[in-house]
C-alpha cells in the first residue's frame, strides 16, 4: 500500500464507528476521529463495553436449561465521550458498516492481506 | 462473515439493561448535565463489523512522525479533553492487575440483626457526608445493597430490592428491613436533590448533584415507599421473640425517622399556609428530632459490616473519574450534622410568619449568619420558602414585598403607593401618571431588591462576591430613580424642603424618595461587601487599619442619607398636619410612626458601625506607629496595587466614591495626629459605640424590625458589644503602657489580631493586647 493509498482508506474511515478493543479486553465503540503512526485513536461519543466476568458467566450458564446452545446475559457498558486508546493497547478493530449498504461483501475483504 | 452473532464484541447474545442508564432522567434546571447520547442499538442483522486491524497498522506505518489523520470538525483543541484509555489517573475502568470488577460480596447473605444496625447506620453517615458537599459516588453509591437495588433499574417497587431472583427472595424479616430503609434513603436523597437543583447553588462546590445517571427511585410515590416501610416496621413486632428487644427498637426507630422525613419534605410543595406547613413539616420534624436521640443510644449496638461498602462501585457509575476514597464521616459528626439539619430545616420555616419586609431581611441574614452555615439543603428550602413560583412567602406578590418596604422606609401612608391610582384611566391624571411610574420603577427594582435576599442564602464567599455584581445594579437603578423622582414631585407637586447643614446655613432640597431608598440599599451592600471582607479573611491584618477607616467613610455617608430620609419624613409628617394637600391619603399615624422607628433604628446602627470602625482605625494605626504590629514583608506587591484590589468592587460606583490612593493613605498613616491623640479618640470613638449598642441591645423585637429572628439579632448586638468594650479595653492598656514604659523604653505589651471565628464577633476583628510580664 502506497502513501496516497493509505491516507485514502484512513480518510475514508474517519467517522464510522469503530469497535476498538483494548488489551484488558474491553471493547470501545465510537466514531473513529483521529489517528496517528503509532496508531493512536481517538473515538468521539464512545461507550465502553465490559465482557461479562468469568463469575457471571458461570452464573448465567448455570440459570439456563442444560443443552441450550446460547446463554443471555447482560453486558456492562457506560458512556465515556471522547477518548484516546493508546496505540499500544489496542488488540483489534473493527468497523461496523450497514448490511443492507454492504450486501453480504467485506469492502475490506484485502484488509487481512498485505 | 455478516451476522450479528459472529460479528459481535462477544458470542453472547447481549441484551443490554444496562444501557438504558444512559436515559438520564433530565432535571428541569439548566445546570444540569447533557443527556450522554443513546449507546448504539440497532435491530440484530441491519450492522456488521468488519475486522481492519492489520489493514489500518499497514496504513498507518506510512504516515511520518507528527502526522495525523483527522476529520476536518475535530480540533486537536478537543482532544485535550480526551480520556486517555489505560491511563490510571483517567481511565476510571482501568483495572489493576489481576483486579476485578466484582465486589465478592453477597448481598443475599444472612445479616444479623446487629449487622443491619452497623449497615443503616453507616448510610446514615454517608447521606449526611453528601449533604455536606461529597458526592454520591463516594458516599451512598459505595453501599453494595444501594447498587443492587438501582441497577439494573426497576420498573416496579418489587424489583427495587437487592435480591432480585425470585428463587432467592428469602423472607428473611432484616433483608426486608434493610431493603426498606435503602429505599427510605434514596427516596430522600431524590427529594433532596430535586429541591436543591431548582433554587440557585453552586454545583461542586455548595453540593454535587449528579446522579450518575442512576435514577434515585424518581418513578415511585413517597406514600408507596412509605407503605414499604410501614411493612417492614410492622414486621419487627414480630420478631420480638428472636431478636432482642433493645435491637428491634434500634431498627424501628431508624424506619419511623425515614418515614417522618419522607412525609415531612413531601409536604413541602404547599406553603400558602404557614399554618400548614408547621403541621406538616415543622411538626414531624420536631418528632424526628425528639426521636433521634434514641439512634444515637442505639448505635452501639450495630455491627459495622465494612465489605457492604466498596469504592469499586464507582467504576460502574456514568463518570470519567477514576475511583475515589470512600468519605468516612464518624458517626457522631454525621448524627450532629443530621440534629443541625433537623433544627435548622424547623427554623426556616418560621420565615413564613411575615410581620415586616425589614424582619424578614433580618431573619434571612441572621439565619444565614449562624456559624457554621446552615447546610446547602436547608438554604434551599429558605429559598424555595421565600420565592417559588414567584410568590414571595407563597401568598404576597413581589409588589406587595416592595411597596411594604418602601412605604416603611420612604413613603409612609404616601399618594404614591396608593393603589387606587391604578383605577384611574385618564391619562393627564397625576394619579395615572404615578402608576405608571411606580410600576416602571417597581419593575426595575423588584430584581436587585429580590437579589438582596436570594445573596444571603448563598454559601458565605459567594455572598460577599455577589453582593460586589449586584451593588452595581444598585448603582444603576440609583440614576433611573433619579429620573422617576423628578417626573413624581412634579406630579405631587413637591416642594424642596429647607435642610440645616451644620455649618449654619440651609439648603433646600427635594425629598426623592425612591431615590433615597435605592440609595440606602446601595450604601447598607456596601458595608456588608466591608464587613464580609473582614469575616472571611480578606484582608490581612496590616490592612485592617485601612479597611475600618473606609467602612467609617460608608457609615458616615450612610448616617448622612438618613438625616435626609429623615427631615424628609418629618416635612412630609408638617405637611400633612399643617393641612389638607391633594391626593395625599388620609394618613394612618401608624405608618409614619413605624417609618421613624426604622429610621431611628437605622441611625443608631450606622452611628454605632461608625463610631466603631473609627475607634479600631486609629488604634490599629496606632498599633503599628509603634511597631505592636508590623507589616509582612510583600517583594511582589505594593500598597497601592493592593489598594486597587481591596476598593475593586466599589470602583465601578459613582456615589460615595471611593477614596483616591492618596487620601487612603494618608487616613491610614494620619501622620498630622500624634499617637497620644489617636488612642485618645480611639477611647471616645468606642465608648461612643458602646454606649450605642448598649441602648440598641435594649430595643423591642418591633422596633429592630427583628420579628421571628429577635433572639439572634440580639445575640449578634451583645457580640458586637462586646467588640466595643474589648476595644475599649486594648485602647486603655497601650494608653497605660505608654504612660509607663518600661525602663529600656519597652511597652511590655504584646498586640495579636485574632482570627474572625476567635473575636467576639466576626465584622469587628479587635486586637487582642497582652501585658508581658517584666
Amino acid at each position: 500500500m502506497d502513501q496516497n493509498e493509505a491516507r485514502e482508506f484512513l480518510t475514508s474511515l474517519l467517522n464510522k464507528v469503530f469497535r476498538v478493543t483494548t488489551t484488558d479486553g474491553r471493547t470501545f465503540v465510537g466514531e473513529f476521529k483521529c489517528t496517528d503512526a503509532q496508531p493512536n485513536v481517538v473515538l468521539a461519543n464512545t461507550h465502553e463495553i465490559r465482557r461479562p466476568t468469568e463469575q457471571h458467566l458461570a452464573d448465567a450458564a448455570a440459570k439456563t436449561e442444560p443443552g441450550a446452545m446460547k446463554v443471555k446475559m447482560d453486558v456492562m457498558s457506560r458512556f465515556l465521550g471522547l477518548v484516546t486508546i493508546p496505540g499500544e493497547h489496542i488488540v483489534k478493530m473493527e468497523v461496523e458498516e450497514f448490511a443492507s449498504q454492504v450486501k453480504g461483501k467485506n469492502p475490506y475483504a484485502f484488509a487481512a492481506v498485505i | 462473515m455478516a451476522g450479528p452473532a459472529m460479528a459481535a464484541p462477544f458470542v453472547v447474545e447481549a441484551s443490554q439493561p444496562n444501557l438504558n442508564l444512559e436515559d438520564v432522567n433530565v432535571p428541569k434546571d439548566s445546570q444540569s448535565r447533557p443527556t450522554p447520547p443513546h449507546p448504539p442499538q440497532a435491530p440484530p442483522g441491519s450492522i456488521v463489523a468488519f475486522d481492519i486491524t492489520s489493514k489500518f497498522r499497514h496504513a498507518v506505518q506510512t504516515l511520518g512522525p507528527g502526522e495525523i489523520v483527522k476529520d476536518g470538525f475535530f480540533t486537536l483543541h478537543e482532544s485535550v479533553s480526551a480520556l486517555e484509555i489505560m491511563d490510571p489517573k483517567m481511565d476510571s475502568g482501568c483495572l489493576e492487575h489481576g483486579e476485578t470488577l466484582d465486589v465478592d460480596y453477597d448481598v443475599t447473605q444472612a445479616l444479623l440483626p446487629e449487622e443491619v444496625v452497623g449497615i443503616i447506620d453507616q448510610l446514615l453517615c454517608h447521606e449526611m457526608a453528601w449533604h455536606l458537599g461529597y458526592p454520591l459516588s463516594q458516599t451512598v453509591l459505595t453501599c453494595v445493597y444501594i447498587e443492587s437495588i438501582l441497577v439494573p433499574q426497576p420498573a416496579t417497587l418489587e424489583e427495587a430490592h437487592f435480591i432480585r431472583d425470585p428463587n432467592k427472595a428469602t423472607s428473611s424479616p432484616m433483608h426486608t428491613v434493610l431493603r426498606a430503609y435503602c429505599l427510605g434513603l434514596l427516596k430522600a436523597c431524590g427529594q433532596v436533590n430535586a429541591k436543591i437543583i431548582n433554587e440557585h447553588y453552586y454545583e461542586e462546590e455548595d453540593f454535587v448533584t449528579n446522579t450518575y445517571n442512576r435514577d434515585l427511585l424518581d418513578d415511585f410515590s413517597v406514600e408507596a415507599i412509605c407503605q414499604v416501610l410501614r411493612h417492614a416496621t410492622a414486621l419487627l413486632d414480630d420478631l420480638s421473640e428472636s431478636v432482642p428487644q433493645p435491637v428491634t427498637d434500634a431498627l424501628r426507630h431508624r424506619l419511623l425517622l425515614r418515614h417522618t422525613l419522607l412525609g415531612a419534605v413531601d409536604s413541602l410543595q404547599e406553603r400558602n399556609d404557614p399554618s400548614f406547613v408547621r403541621a406538616s413539616w415543622q411538626r414531624p420534624c420536631r418528632e424526628a428530632l425528639s426521636n433521634v436521640g434514641r439512634i444515637k443510644e442505639t448505635h452501639a449496638l450495630g455491627r459495622p459490616v465494612p465489605a457492604a461498602f466498596s469504592a469499586k462501585l464507582q467504576r460502574r457509575l456514568a463518570s470519567t473519574m477514576p475511583p475515589r476514597p470512600i468519605v468516612h464521616l464518624s458517626f457522631d459528626d454525621a448524627f450532629g450534622h443530621l440534629l443541625r439539619l433537623l433544627k435548622d430545616g424547623i427554623e426556616t420555616a418560621n420565615v413564613l410568619d411575615y410581620h415586616d419586609s425589614q424582619s424578614l431581611q433580618t431573619f434571612v441574614m441572621m439565619f444565614q449568619a449562624a456559624k457554621p452555615q446552615p447546610l446547602v439543603f436547608v438554604r434551599s428550602l429558605l429559598q424555595g420558602f421565600l420565592f417559588k413560583d414567584m410568590e414571595i412567602l407563597g401568598g404576597m406578590s413581589i409588589r406587595q414585598l416592595l411597596d411594604d418596604d418602601l412605604s416603611m422606609l420612604v413613603l409612609p401612608s404616601s399618594v404614591l403607593l396608593d393603589r387606587a391610582n391604578d383605577e384611574v384611566e385618564t391619562p393627564h391624571d397625576p394619579r395615572f401618571i404615578i402608576a405608571e411610574q411606580m410600576e416602571y420603577f417597581r419593575q426595575k427594582a423588584a430584581q436587585p431588591f429580590l437579589d438582596i435576599l436570594r445573596t444571603f442564602c448563598q454559601n458565605r464567599c459567594r455572598v460577599r462576591r455577589t453582593f460586589c455584581h449586584v451593588v452595581r445594579d444598585w448603582d444603576n437603578l440609583q440614576s433611573d430613580a433619579d429620573d422617576m423622582d423628578q417626573i413624581l414631585q412634579y406630579q405631587t407637586g413637591d416642594k424642596p424642603i429647607p435642610r440645616a447643614l451644620p455649618d449654619g446655613s440651609t439648603i433646600a432640597t427635594y425629598a426623592r424618595p425612591l431615590w433615597s431608598w435605592v440609595f440606602l440599599y446601595k450604601l447598607k451592600q456596601m458595608e456588608w461587601i466591608v464587613f464580609l471582607g473582614f469575616e472571611l479573611e480578606v484582608y490581612q491584618p496590616d490592612e485592617l487599619a485601612g479597611m475600618y477607616y473606609f467602612l467609617h467613610e460608608l457609615a458616615n455617608v450612610h448616617l448622612q442619607h438618613i438625616g435626609h430620609i429623615r427631615n424628609a419624613l418629618l416635612h412630609n409628617i408638617g405637611a400633612i398636619r399643617g393641612g389638607p394637600r391633594p391626593h395625599v391619603v388620609p394618613p394612618p399615624d401608624a405608618q409614619l410612626a413605624r417609618s421613624l422607628t426604622f429610621i431611628h433604628y437605622e441611625e443608631v446602627d450606622a452611628s454605632n458601625t461608625m463610631y466603631l470602625a473609627q475607634a479600631l482605625s486609629c488604634l490599629y494605626v496606632a498599633l503599628h506607629r509603634l511597631s505592636l504590629l508590623r507589616r509582612p514583608r510583600r517583594p511582589y506587591g505594593t500598597d497601592e496595587l493592593r489598594y486597587e484590589l481591596r476598593m475593586k468592587p466599589f470602583l465601578g460606583i459613582s456615589d460615595p466614591r471611593p477614596p483616591s490612593f492618596a487620601e487612603f493613605e494618608a487616613c491610614t498613616t494620619m501622620a498630622e495626629y500624634s499617637t497620644d491623640d489617636l488612642l485618645d479618640t480611639a477611647a471616645q470613638c468606642a465608648m461612643a459605640a458602646k454606649k450605642g449598642l448598649e441602648s440598641m441591645s435594649k430595643l423591642s423585637e418591633k422596633d429592630c424590625f427583628a420579628v421571628g429572628s429577635y433572639e439572634q439579632w440580639t445575640q449578634r448586638v451583645k457580640s458586637a458589644l462586646k467588640s466595643g468594650i474589648a476595644t475599649s479595653l486594648a485602647v486603655s492598656m497601650v494608653q497605660k503602657a505608654l504612660a509607663r514604659p518600661g525602663r529600656d523604653g519597652n511597652l511590655n505589651i504584646s498586640v495579636e489580631v485574632p482570627r474572625p471565628e476567635k473575636a467576639y464577633h466576626e465584622w469587628w476583628i479587635v486586637p487582642q493586647v497582652r501585658a508581658l510580664s517584666a
